[in-house]
């Protein structure tokens, strides 16, 4: 197992995380994926409650197509 | 010169590969250090070991690669999803919350579990770390590189040429068109695992004929180009998470096996889907062949590079080397997504100015088997244990002797493939011991072959076409002299092949003494050599797995290091 590690601080995950957003607009703005905003949108909404219930797993045979 | 940590997740067989000024130190699978088999989790155990291999903190790390884009895969899946909607209503919950509640922020979580600034944490392409991860391990300095899974973030095919320290991507076939996803799903249709049982529906194709060509003809066409396209009311593995086919399948070729009913190849039935066996195994190497070619013809190259998880068809590999019109073929042994790791980090490593490596000349490159360690569990227990100095003298005398033997010893192997670090040993002679072996120790079905290990310098006494570039990894198979099957009983299958392993000093240095002592004995420097794994186990890691394994399966003798532990409580 990872070795026990100081725990990165909050400012710290917060800039992750907005580095990730920053980077799935960028590229869902430079593939001309504009119609798949309004759905991110939702969808990220719905992520974020996710995000703070613990989020989810699902293990099947096929997972890889769809998840 | 740079340190990079290449890392793949979260779909099947997480690993962690690491590359230091060009070289590689360390390439680890998650399920040898977490059990459980296919772990697909974020490998943090892989990636400590991995660092500590290499006396490195995560601090020191150049960069963290993760081996694919999860912006272009969150893309594909909604794309995905909506073109068929309504019928991936069921599913669109569950997918869109996989990868927008976990799945996405996979380069954050890996900056949380090593506490590395998030700048450093960097992806890159599904197929292009694959691509990599073949031909920057190659001997070849200019090369086709073909990579074939069932998807990555678009593509399920590509086409590449590999020049020095260049990749460049010549062509795609994309999602859903999937030659992976046409296998694993008449590997569900054939009654075994997805992403296990592939290897069985290899195996099982020997004792069939293919005459279902035609009919699957229908489920994948394939063109003159060497493109292919799936028929896809065939397939349901773009609404359905579960079984990938649909009820045309079973329309087209009869009802689908059950699940886990024991397998009676005399009976007509399973005669039948040992016959849809050898059909789909045709199919695909004939798909695979037509895209070699179209390699071929993109690039000019003599040699190909193959990679992803179709890459570890061994039978179709060998058609490849023989048909295709390549002098050389090179399968590095991780070809599945544990293999994007390694690639992820060769192409970190070079990003940052490093040359590329040296070609790979062994798979042990995961963590060693600890000795001392096995000494004082085999005391602790009660284990008839000693130690000696001349391990592979005696393990080559056990062996000659009928026992049956595992062995750990050095680092274990990076890949699905016992090399010789981590193996179950045996006579190969007689067809017996197959049955012995399969039955009481790994418990499988009676009709899968095992593979025999012999000295590089004496294979091709033995086997057509070997030693080559994949004998050493047992990526491909070689035909058994037909003089010579009556003495390889236990490892020639049904159709006369085998998947060889050519040992040398350099790949297994224990496991080619134990050949050479064995050659003196018997006069045939050859054994059986099947992996050191129960019966839906990954493959034993450390000398306790080893002692674990012992301990629970009938094995004679087990070797760790230089410790010898024998059946029978000590006195």
């Amino acid at each position: 197992m990872m070795r026990a590690r100081k725990r990165r601080s909050l400012g710290q995950r917060l800039w992750s995380r907005l580095v990730t957003l920053g980077q799935l607009l960028g590229h869902f703005a430079s593939r001309q994926r504009f119609f798949l905003a309004p759905l991110l949108l939702v969808l990220l909404l719905a992520a974020i409650l996710l995000v703070l219930t613990g989020g989810l797993s699902y293990v099947a045979p096929f997972v890889y197509t769809l998840f | 010169m740079a340190a990079v940590l290449g890392v793949s997740a979260l779909y099947h067989d997480a690993a962690a590969a690491l590359v230091v000024d060009g070289r590689i130190v360390a390439a680890i699978q998650e399920e040898r250090l977490s059990r459980i088999k296919n772990d697909a989790s974020l490998p943090a155990r892989a990636m400590q070991a991995c660092l500590d291999l290499a006396g490195l903190e995560p601090g020191a790390l150049d960069a963290v690669v993760f081996y694919e884009n999860p912006y272009v895969k969150l893309e594909r899946v909604l794309v995905s999803l909506l073109r068929v909607f309504p019928r991936s209503l069921r599913q669109f919950p569950r997918a869109v919350g996989a990868q927008l509640g976990s799945k996405l922020w996979v380069l954050d979580q890996l900056a949380d579990l090593l506490d590395v600034p998030r700048r450093k944490i960097e992806h890159a392409e599904h197929h292009r770390s694959h691509a990599a991860s073949a031909f920057f391990t190659s001997p070849f300095e200019h090369a086709a590189v073909l990579v074939v899974d069932a998807v990555g973030e678009h593509a399920s095919t590509s086409i590449w040429r590999g020049q020095g320290r260049e990749l460049g991507c010549l062509g795609t076939i994309e999602f859903p068109h999937s030659l992976g996803m046409f296998y694993a799903a008449m590997t569900a249709y054939l009654g075994f695992e997805v992403n296990e049982g592939e290897y069985k529906v290899m195996g099982l194709a020997a004792f069939g004929q293919p005459r279902f060509v035609e009919a699957l003809a229908r489920v994948i066409q394939l063109a003159e180009d060497g493109s292919f396209a799936l028929h896809l009311p065939y397939f349901a593995h773009m609404s359905d998470s579960e079984l990938g086919f649909g009820p045309a399948l079973d329309a087209l070729l009869g009802p689908r096996r059950p699940p886990a009913r024991p397998w009676d190849l005399s009976a007509e039935t399973d005669r039948r889907y040992a016959d849809i066996a050898a059909s789909v195994q045709a199919v695909t190497e004939q798909a695979l062949l037509g895209l070699a070619r179209r390699a071929q013809a993109l690039t000019g190259a003599r040699t190909l590079c193959l990679a992803g998880g179709v890459a570890l068809n061994a039978v179709a590999n060998a058609r490849l080397l023989a048909e295709a019109g390549f002098e050389r073929v090179y399968v590095q042994p991780a070809a599945g997504d544990a293999g994007g790791a390694l690639g992820a980090a060769i192409l970190g490593a070079l990003a940052h100015g490093d040359e590329r490596p040296a070609a790979m000349q062994t798979a042990a490159l995961g963590e060693a088997a600890d000795a001392a360690r096995a000494r004082a569990l085999a005391q602790e227990l009660g284990l008839r244990w000693h130690v000696v100095d001349d391990v592979p003298a005696e393990l080559a005398q056990r062996l000659a002797a009928g026992k049956i033997a595992a062995l750990a010893t050095g680092r274990f192997e990076w890949g699905p493939r016992a090399l010789g670090q981590r193996s179950i040993l045996a006579a190969p002679g007689q067809p017996e011991m197959r049955e012995r072996i399969n039955r009481v120790v790994k418990e499988r079905e009676l009709f899968r072959p095992f593979a025999p290990s012999v000295l590089a310098e004496r294979a091709d006494i033995y086997f057509e076409a070997a030693p080559s570039d994949m004998t050493p990894f047992m990526t491909t198979v070689c035909h058994v002299r037909p003089e010579r099957r009556d003495e390889l009983g236990a490892v020639t299958h049904v159709d006369g092949s085998a998947r060889v392993q050519t040992v040398t000093a350099d790949s297994a240095p224990v496991l080619h003494a134990v050949l050479e002592d064995i050659e003196k004995q018997t006069g045939m420097p050859v054994v059986l050599n099947t992996s050191l794994n129960g019966r839906g186990e990954p493959i034993c890691g450390s000398a306790d797995d080893a002692i674990g394994f012992f301990i629970g399966h009938p094995v004679d003798v087990l070797v760790v290091g230089d410790v010898i532990i024998e059946k029978g409580r000590s006195a």
